[in-house]
């Protein structure tokens, strides 16, 4: 009630056994109370929140705060009362924060309902977070920042609203610049990426996310605290990417992008130009510049000349620009208005270490009226203590943002660009493929009941249209013959059995068998099977028509389902690419055809695809094609598991799905 | 010696339904309108109830059969380690062993037309006293029944040594808890093969779950475990996985699993979120007896997922709980009954009582 007192609208408490609430008037029961109830916030104990929520929606309050802890993150019959919670939401149609949270501020109105001790100051940031804890303790930072909040919410347990409907709430709103979040996990990963994508690209409002669990620990701490498998980190990378979510590592991160993303206009190039009065500094900037995805610019000759006419012989007019120690303010003013003149120049970082006669507050003036009158991003370094705190606030209030450390600029800056990339990024379409979904489902229900499928279950790829080579299962030598006259040639002939792991350890697998060979490689391969894995089933024997590997490149095309956002399609280079060196793509389902061309190009391994070391480039438009195909088997079929074609060779005339295993949920079909 | 009919229902390996077949054929002999009687000469299914070691098999027998004996009298050998122990120091007497044997028998005969008597593990146990299945059917007079199990081929030397050992006595064979993959090599090739031996076979009875399977609730008890959960513990676990990857290494071989028990440490939320993501996965043992953290529990109910705690150690709770699942559910009245309605339909009965 006391965060309250500052709130521009009437506040009431409803309490049977008080008449005034610190000075509030109060009521004995929702019911009496006069007039429109616009917000209401409910800390009463456990036991009798689902009653009081029953009530306001009767009297027909729409938005409600449940304060109160004891849900299903307290066990026992905390998860019962949150679904009786749920229940009353959904039948009163309420829009309920929480439970188990520390409340919402808005700024606009001066509404803080929350039990945090601070208010937050106006701005235009709004902030959501699955920990309560932390909003009281980044306010009070903020604070002291000179940083300001619009909408602050505490997520609590998500029982109702979640992540999903702020992001798309703050998206709508005119106030909010940018949106930021601390998240443990998302509810309903596929919906959040498809907000957050029309937000951070139609609606232009950056979202800014620190997602925590990144690390094995940490996703033990998560799942811990959520009850939830934490979404792996690859998905979690795929899905940002996708929705054009800038990342952020840590807390400062998450405060330095959402500054600079509230208050820098986006670079039109990645070049960056360093403006500095000490060496050492504009070292340590340039190498954070070549960690992050920015260039230090390469000024124009014409930059070069007005440089040099305009600084001391002594100073270096190369990027870093160097103004020297006994720079006064206005030696940067020039430096820095001359650097933001060159078209190569995206964004200028302004590096102040302090000297014996240095004016850190002249040159704070002079870095706002210059950010001022230009498009292109500035930001600043002043090196140092209590003599920067005057000129740090001047460039806060002007919009520059500015950090002690060079580097946490550079990340600024990048994060920024970023953000202008994810807006710019091509996604292309979803295409809509000629897919033969009965066949396909007739296949997966002949699936073992334990789920685990193997190259028997080939035809599923032909009926989503992905290429295989010719070839059948067979049980007797007689059908070995008849497919191996059919498919012409040599062929190849696997042993196919869900239980045996390792077919060619065993000698499973025969390449090359000759028409006259097949009925005694039949035999040979079934008592091999036989022999070394008695108990193993036999589903019989494939002979498949021969695929020229040597021609191709090895490929692996394949998906999982992330606990948090469905379908991720993997790419990689077979053998030792994907097994040593992981190097691998993934996309969350649906993925459209640019997503899939952007996956195929950007694994560290993608020349040889392209033909290295003179060799015919293959047929990559077959690849994308074919990791889009399985995106849609993906999505169109949530009881597959799991799912790999590898290999899928690709040559120069398409691909071929050599071999393939997936795992079926055959409960989901 | 009375006129009553002695069977002695011995078997190839261990756990292989001996209890179930033995009681279910008194069973069937009690609808017919005969007297029966049970007894195990040496009891080897040791539990240590209050002050003494003693077998289950009986105190079931007398449920199932509705019989009075003493358990004392229809177990007459505990044939225990510390026992074995003291007939390998020479200080067990073996005649007056078997004159002990004799006489339960006798008590637990008069009167009845048949009795059916359950040999040791397998039909070696009681050589260190000379008193293995085919020495007691030696002595008590009796024809032999022998259950036997088919894992894979290599099964049937076993079956081929035991027919040798009983000689004449045996009657027949009963191949129990045969897969359904297993099932057209049993009868199609298996049983002409031992038939062309003399051994002959009297019946291939299929895997049923509601015999061989164990339950939730089964493994619960067993291990002396508290449920943290308040759900169904019907489901039918077959196997158990143990949870020291991480998460996602988890969550992959969790998926490809079925009817299974994941068994992992309090801490490891990680690895109980995967299970909760796993369609396959049954039930959750926790090991080490501290509380998971409620938002799990939490999450377990509304998937309706078991959760248990044991006090062990994780290596002890899986050696005890994969031995549940070896010897299967416990016998008791009405798994008895479905073992006779398989055996009705699937072995010669009246062959087997003779």
């Amino acid at each position: 009630m006391e965060s309250l007192s500052e709130f521009e609208g009437e506040v009431v408490a409803v309490n049977p056994n008080h008449e005034e609430v610190l000075g509030f008037a109060s009521y004995g029961g929702v019911d009496d109370v006069p007039g429109e109830i616009d917000l209401a916030v409910v800390a009463v104990p456990p036991d009798a929140v689902v009653g009081v929520v029953e009530t306001l929606g009767e009297r027909g309050v729409v938005n409600v705060v449940v304060v109160t802890a004891g849900f299903s993150e307290a066990g026992g019959d905390g998860a019962e009362r949150e679904r009786e919670l749920v229940g009353a939401a959904r039948e009163h149609s309420l829009n309920l924060v929480g439970p188990n949270c520390i409340g919402v501020v808005s700024t606009p109105t001066k509404l803080n309902a929350t039990f945090g001790p601070d208010s937050p100051v106006e701005g235009s940031v709004s902030f959501m977070s699955q920990s309560g804890a932390f909003i009281t303790a980044a306010v009070d930072w903020a604070n002291d920042e000179g940083m300001g909040f619009r909408h602050v919410v505490s997520l609590g347990n998500k029982a109702v609203l979640d992540e999903t409907d702020f992001v798309e709430a703050w998206g709508e709103d005119e106030g909010t610049n940018v949106v930021v979040g601390y998240l443990e996990g998302i509810e309903d990963g596929g919906e959040f990426v498809r907000t957050a994508r029309r937000v951070t690209r139609e609606k232009e409002t950056p979202v800014v996310l620190v997602k925590s669990g990144r690390t094995e620990a940490g996703a033990r701490a998560v799942s811990s605290h959520t009850g939830t498998l934490a979404g792996t980190e690859k998905a979690y990378e795929a899905a940002f990417r996708k929705a054009g979510i800038v990342r952020a590592h840590n807390t400062e991160e998450l405060f330095d992008f959402a500054r600079a993303l509230d208050t820098l206009p986006l670079p039109d190039e990645d070049g960056v130009a360093v403006v500095t009065n000490a060496g050492g500094p504009g070292v340590m900037a340039t190498d954070a510049v070549g960690d992050s995805s920015l260039s230090l610019a390469e000024f124009e000759d014409t930059t070069y000349d007005a440089l040099d006419d305009a600084l001391p012989d002594a100073a270096a007019f190369y990027n870093p620009v160097d103004v020297l120690g006994d720079a006064p303010a206005e030696r940067f003013e020039d430096a820095v208005s001359i650097a933001l003149d060159d078209p190569n120049v995206g964004a200028c970082l302004v590096i102040a270490c302090p000297t014996a006669t240095f004016d850190f507050d002249a040159l704070a003036e002079s870095i706002v009226e210059t950010a001022e009158g230009t498009d292109v991003p500035v930001v600043a370094a002043l090196m140092g203590g209590e003599a920067t705190k005057e000129a740090r606030s001047k460039l806060s209030e002007g919009g520059v943002p500015s950090y002690f450390d060079p580097a946490r600029g550079v990340r600024s800056l990048d994060a920024v660009a970023g953000y202008r990339n994810a807006k710019e990024r091509e996604i292309g379409e979803v295409r809509e493929f000629e897919v033969d979904h009965e066949k396909a489902r007739s296949i997966l229900e002949r699936g073992r009941e334990d789920g685990r499928l193997g190259v028997e279950a080939t035809p599923l790829l032909d009926a989503y249209g992905i290429p295989t080579p010719k070839g059948e299962v067979v049980e007797t030598q007689d059908e070995a013959e008849r497919v191996a006259e059919k498919i012409g040639g040599e062929v190849v002939m696997k042993i196919v059995s869900p239980d045996i792991l390792h077919k060619s350890d065993i000698g499973g697998v025969k390449v090359g068998v000759a028409r006259e060979d097949v009925r005694d490689a039949y035999e040979d391969l079934v008592s091999r099977a036989r022999s070394y894995q008695p108990d193993a089933e036999l589903l019989g024997v494939q002979v498949q028509e021969m695929v020229e590997v040597d021609e191709g490149v090895e490929t692996i095309v394949g998906f999982n389902r992330d606990p948090q956002f469905g379908p991720l399609v993997m790419f990689g280079l077979g053998g030792i690419f994907v097994e040593v060196f992981e190097d691998t793509s993934f996309g969350v389902a649906p993925v459209a055809d640019a997503e899939a061309r952007e996956m195929v190009n950007s694994v560290e391994s993608s020349p040889l695809l392209r033909g290295a070391r003179g060799r015919e480039p293959v047929d990559t438009e077959a690849v994308v094609e074919t990791v889009e195909r399985v995106s849609a088997l993906a999505t169109d079929f949530p009881a597959i598991l799991e799912l790999d074609i590898n290999p899928l060779v690709a040559t120069p005339e398409g691909v071929s799905a050599v071999d393939l295993r997936l795992t079926l949920d055959p409960e989901e079909l | 010696m009375t006129d009553t009919k002695p069977i002695l229902v011995s078997s190839t390996t261990e756990s292989t339904g001996k209890t179930g077949v033995a009681l279910a054929l008194a069973r069937e002999a009690q609808e017919r309108g005969e007297e029966v009687g049970y007894m195990k000469p040496k009891g080897t299914t040791l539990e240590s109830a209050v002050g003494k070691t003693l077998d289950k098999d009986p105190i079931v027998a007398r449920e199932v059969l509705d019989v009075e004996d003493e358990v004392h009298e229809m177990e007459p050998v505990v044939y225990s380690p510390t026992f074995v122990e003291q007939a390998v120091n020479g200080r067990v007497d073996e005649e007056e062993l078997q004159e002990e044997v004799s006489e339960a028998y006798e008590g637990i005969a008069e009167g009845r037309d048949a009795i059916f008597a359950e040999g040791g593990d397998v039909y070696t146990t009681g050589g260190t006293v000379n008193m293995t299945d085919a020495d007691v059917a030696e002595l008590l007079d009796a024809r032999v029944v022998l259950v036997a199990e088919f894992e894979s081929y290599y099964s049937v030397d076993d079956v081929l040594a035991a027919a040798d050992a009983f000689g004449d006595r045996i009657d027949g064979v009963v191949f129990n808890s045969v897969e359904g993959s297993n099932f057209d090599d049993v009868e199609g090739s298996l049983v002409p093969f031992l038939e062309e031996r003399d051994v002959p076979v009297h019946g291939v009875l299929p895997w049923e779950r509601e015999i061989a399977g164990v339950t939730v609730a089964d493994l619960r008890e067993r291990l002396n475990a508290t449920a943290l959960t308040d759900t169904d513990e019907d489901a039918y676990v077959e196997r158990f996985l143990v949870g020291v990857m991480s998460g996602e290494e988890a969550l992959r071989q969790f998926r490809r699993t079925k009817d299974a028990v994941v068994v992992t440490g309090a801490d490891r939320a990680d690895v109980q979120g995967a299970a909760l993501e796993a369609p396959g996965v049954r039930c959750i043992v926790l090991t080490g007896g501290l509380e998971p953290p409620s938002a799990v529990l939490s999450k377990a109910q509304e998937k309706g997922v078991p959760v248990l705690s044991v006090s062990r150690d994780t290596l002890s709770a899986v050696n005890e709980m994969e031995e549940v699942v070896k010897e299967g559910r416990r016998p008791d009245a009405a798994l008895v009954e479905t073992v006779r309605e398989l055996l009705v339909q699937h072995a010669d009965v009246d062959a087997l009582l003779g």
